[in-house]
């Protein structure tokens, strides 16, 4: 059995966590605070994806980023960098499409905190960084972990931007998602049972850790 | 932080420096036979290839927007030669077999009279591949029409977004009865499903092309060249008969 596509969902899935730990935590705390025209924007443009038919988004960046077209022509002649049906495309369309997923809990766990504990530590000396990093971070750490786990599973799933954009080439985009699709296409059930059954036990697994994780903080499941 | 960079680092890193192998973007009418064909080329040459099979208009669409591919084995003429004409050919496009359409069944039926069964309320449902997307659904309609029965069962007609869709409707007995490639029957699993073949006066020749990419230049130029070859050799079209092709 070719484990192939299970490794690469498991490494595109990986990777788009880490991604959006990092840009999504800054990005959160900014929409934490008090709303603005612009937040509300940026807020409503980062949550799109939630509902958003993927290929709508799979559309937008095939077109975005073909070859055939300027961007796409100008990466590629700039920087050799071809998004379209590569795995480093895969990467930027699950990074907006999970987008969502990762700054929603992150932002309202930021709203929870009350206020006084920030202000009791600029009191004491300490700058915005280090109360971001030392004071707020740790106390919204189960809502972090959530959240990375709700992105880690929403990428693994990922179906209709990567068949868009990646294609189905093995080893470079054929995710499990996908690879399920074409043994099914190519009358293999006994390989489409496979994978499929990987992606449920993952995701029932993700799923009752998730529960787990927010009994403790007695919020909504998915919060 | 330098945590997650190291790991994204060494996560990616196999991605960027691994060389790439032989890609052979097939219609996937010619999935399976591709299959034989990859094993024995594979025992000759000790060249491995990757097959990625879809409907032959969405590989067209893939090519024309980047996908790295270093040959394409279409369903027809008509897209290989719009590949040529828009510069992403090596070489002008050629036949390597003639597709053979039939009427299949997951059902008991008798199909010897299929254009009669057809109207029974019986059978609900018709697979066929998308005619916009497919030459093997451009074939059914074809038939169809020459029956009349192209209007008069439009409310029947299901559309498979390829001919594989089609085979899974018909493997899996979501529908009774579909138009779909000899091929198909010839794969080991599938030795139940009934079958007819449709009279081939009826439909415009199915002659599948072959193109070799200008991907192929990167990497593969060697090696593509030596699987085209071996696609026109004796062996190579005796398989492809045995899977129910003409050949050139």
């Amino acid at each position: 059995m070719d484990l192939a596509p299970i490794w690469l969902s498991l490494k595109l899935a990986f990777v788009t966590t880490a991604i959006l730990l990092v840009i999504g935590l800054p990005i959160a705390y900014w929409l934490a605070g008090r709303s603005s025209v612009p937040k509300l924007i940026t807020e409503a443009i980062i949550t799109m994806p939630l509902v958003l038919p993927p290929s709508v988004l799979g559309f937008y960046l095939l077109l975005a980023f073909s070859p055939q077209n300027a961007l796409g022509k100008w990466l590629q002649d700039t920087f050799a960098v071809q998004f379209v049906f590569s795995f480093k495309g895969l990467i930027l369309a699950s990074v907006i499409y999970s987008l969502p997923f990762m700054i929603s809990p992150v932002k309202s766990a930021f709203n929870h905190l009350p206020r006084s504990m920030a202000e009791a530590a600029y009191t004491m000396g300490k700058s915005r960084w280090q109360t971001f990093l030392y004071i707020l971070l740790p106390n919204i750490k189960s809502s972090l972990i959530t959240a990375a786990v709700l992105t880690f599973a929403h990428t693994l799933g990922e179906f209709g931007v990567v068949l868009m954009i990646g294609g189905n080439i093995p080893g470079l985009t054929k995710v499990a998602s996908i690879a399920i699709y074409d043994a099914v296409e190519s009358l293999d059930y006994a390989s489409a049972n496979y994978y499929s059954l990987f992606l449920f036990s993952l995701t029932f697994v993700i799923v009752v850790a998730v529960f787990v994780l927010n009994q403790k903080s007695a919020k909504s499941p998915l919060e | 932080m330098r945590l997650f960079l190291t790991i994204v680092w060494f996560v990616l890193f196999p991605v960027l420096g691994c060389s790439q192998p032989l890609r052979v973007a097939v219609a996937a009418n010619a999935q399976f036979v591709l299959k034989v064909l990859k094993t024995d080329f594979q025992k000759k040459t000790g060249i491995d290839l990757e097959i990625i099979s879809g409907s032959s208009g969405k590989l067209t669409a893939q090519i024309k927007n980047g996908a790295p591919y270093d040959l394409f084995l279409s369903a027809d003429m008509a897209m290989p030669q719009n590949l040529y004409q828009a510069g992403f050919g090596l070489s002008k496009p050629k036949s390597y077999a003639l597709g053979s359409l039939i009427v299949c069944s997951s059902a008991n039926l008798d199909l010897k009279n299929w254009p009669k069964l057809v109207n029974q309320a019986e059978i609900t449902k018709i697979a066929l591949a998308n005619p916009k997307l497919a030459p093997y659904g451009q074939a059914a309609e074809a038939v169809l029409r020459q029956y009349k029965l192209w209007e008069t069962l439009q409310a029947k007609l299901v559309f498979g977004e390829s001919i594989a869709q089609v085979n899974t409707y018909l493997t899996t007995g979501a529908v009774k009865l579909g138009f779909t490639t000899e091929a198909l029957i010839y794969e080991s699993q599938n030795k139940k499903l009934k079958w007819v073949r449709v009279d081939r006066k009826l439909y415009p020749p199915i002659q599948q092309g072959v193109i070799l990419l200008k991907h192929a230049q990167k990497e593969n130029y060697a090696k593509a060249q030596q699987f085209y070859r071996y696609l026109f050799s004796a062996e190579a079209q005796q398989l492809f008969r045995q899977y129910g092709y003409l050949t050139p």
